[in-house]
């Protein structure tokens, strides 16, 4: 009971912190390796935090929100796989890769939401004609709050999900499999690695 | 209220003057309605609607104003200040117009105009440049205080809390002064030299910040791609023979290659995280015994 309370504030708590990753401020904060480990400092596992958050953030580091597209989302990957070790008693790896596919997955919930706040539009603009008092910050501040707890509730959800489906196949011999993923989970590093060096080199090598 | 004449007096006495702080405040939330439609004309109706509400009067002016700028914008977030300061200041001599056509369509051409040329060069900065640096120092600060963690996930270390936070909060504050700095200095200049697409453009040497940026980047990932490497044989020094230590080398140049290829030809860093997992699992299934780690 008490793990799973840990795990709605954590859940509320990186709902928070997302808005700092599109919406609100953008200074950073809601960074994997930051996030990481001030979540898994929440939930007893800050060191398996920190290298869930780095790598998260080594693998993500590839996709840019320039333009409309609606990059994977590092904070949710970082929040389910620390989520994923302290309430699902997962291998740190297999709760990373589980995280991985996460913040990939909520790419299409943030792709909802912008599409829904698309409607919005019309009521405004139908609102500032008839010469109504646009209270633009109340919409905003719905925004913020919707942003908030879907991000909290889909990383909530997801993580009991995993919980219960590692409690499920607890009876089942799966060392093999994680020993596997430990295995991958060791290449992380410099799939990461290989991604930072070649983005600045192309950028410094660049022709014309 | 309002004249044609309105940058010809100084900054402090024109009606926008006294709201750019609470503008600036506001432009922090640029992103917050951010939709598919027309981006992040919500955010940017908000951030500059102090400043409407002290040139115009309420009223069908003010209301235009706000629908003018309910259009599509979409430039990165921590150069919106330079399009921002701008408008605020056309928007100053708007109200000097009344009702003049020409003025409104230049003045929204001039803010499509500024929205891509800042976007373009704030990508740059920012999301392709600074963002990744702030990666780099933290894997420096880690590595300089001896916590290898993240490059040997199966090692035990046991770093202070101090250096599990100091590596991230050195990026952050980093990145966050400098992304506070422009907003602050995007929205001052943008509305003292406002009127012109080219407006801001001058504020700093772009081109040579880019260059600087990709270059420290370029370093700092030469320097932490050898210290990996020599960390990867040090590491392995007691416990493997060479045999044992070439194998580990390769894997990790391998997965370097990897990913380059996966780049290379077009697909995702999920791609080459999704081949490494399968494989991984296929061999394990394969060989029980099987044991490496790097």
């Amino acid at each position: 009971m008490m793990m799973i309370l840990k795990a709605l504030i954590s859940s509320l708590f990186a709902g928070l912190l997302e808005l700092d990753n599109v919406q609100a401020g953008q200074f950073l904060i809601s960074r994997p390796a930051l996030a990481g480990p001030l979540l898994g400092w929440l939930n007893g596992c800050p060191l398996e935090g920190a290298k869930i958050g780095l790598l998260t953030e080594l693998i993500y580091m590839e996709f840019i929100p320039i333009g409309g597209v609606v990059p994977p989302n590092g904070l949710v990957a970082a929040a389910i796989g620390v989520l994923g070790v302290a309430w699902s008693g997962l291998p740190e790896s297999a709760a990373f890769f589980f995280g991985i596919l996460a913040g990939f997955l909520y790419g299409g919930v943030e792709y909802r939401l912008r599409g829904a706040r698309t409607g919005w539009i019309t009521g405004i603009e139908a609102e500032v004609k008839n010469g109504a008092v646009v209270r633009l910050g109340s919409r905003l501040a719905g925004s913020l709050l919707t942003e908030s707890a879907v991000s909290g509730s889909y990383i909530f959800l997801f993580s009991g999900l995993l919980s219960l489906s590692a409690a499920l196949a607890s009876g089942l011999d799966l060392k093999t499999l994680f020993r596997a993923s430990d295995f991958a989970y060791s290449l992380m590093p410099w799939l990461g690695l290989s991604g930072l060096y070649f983005r600045f080199r192309t950028q410094v090598y660049k022709k014309g | 209220m309002n004249n044609v004449c309105e940058k010809s007096r100084p900054s402090a006495a024109r009606p926008g003057y006294s709201a750019l702080p609470e503008v600036f405040v506001r432009s922090f939330f640029i992103q917050a309605g951010w939709n598919s439609e027309r981006f992040q004309n919500l955010g940017f109706a908000f951030s500059i609607m102090p400043a409407l509400r002290k040139i115009y009067e309420p009223g069908e002016r003010f209301n235009a104003a706000v629908l003018r700028h309910l259009g599509i914008v979409n430039t990165q977030p921590y150069m919106a200040g330079f399009v921002i300061g701008n408008i605020v200041s056309m928007e100053e001599e708007m109200a000097g117009r009344p009702g003049d056509a020409e003025f409104e369509k230049k003045m929204l051409g001039v803010k499509a105009a500024m929205a891509s040329g800042f976007a373009a060069i704030g990508d740059r900065i920012f999301w392709g440049r600074l963002k990744p640096l702030t990666t780099q120092l933290c894997i420096v600060v880690w590595l300089m205080s001896g916590f290898y963690g993240w490059l040997f996930t199966g090692a035990a270390f046991r770093p202070s809390m101090a250096v599990l936070f100091g590596g991230p909060l050195a990026g952050v504050a980093v990145y966050g002064a400098f992304a506070v700095y422009m907003r602050w200095v995007g929205i001052k200049k943008g509305y003292s030299c406002g009127g012109g697409s080219n407006c801001g453009f001058d504020a700093v040497n772009w081109s040579g910040l880019i260059r600087l940026l990709s270059v420290t980047g370029f370093a700092f990932s030469l320097l932490i791609a050898i210290g990996a490497f020599g960390l990867l044989v040090a590491h392995n020094w007691s416990g493997e023979d060479t045999g044992g230590q070439a194998l580990k080398a390769a894997l990790a140049l391998g997965v370097m290659a990897l990913q380059r290829v996966t780049r290379k030809s077009g697909r995702s860093v999920f791609f080459a995280v999704g081949l490494i997992l399968a494989v991984s699992t296929a061999l394990f299934m394969a060989a029980e015994k099987f044991q490496i780690y790097l």
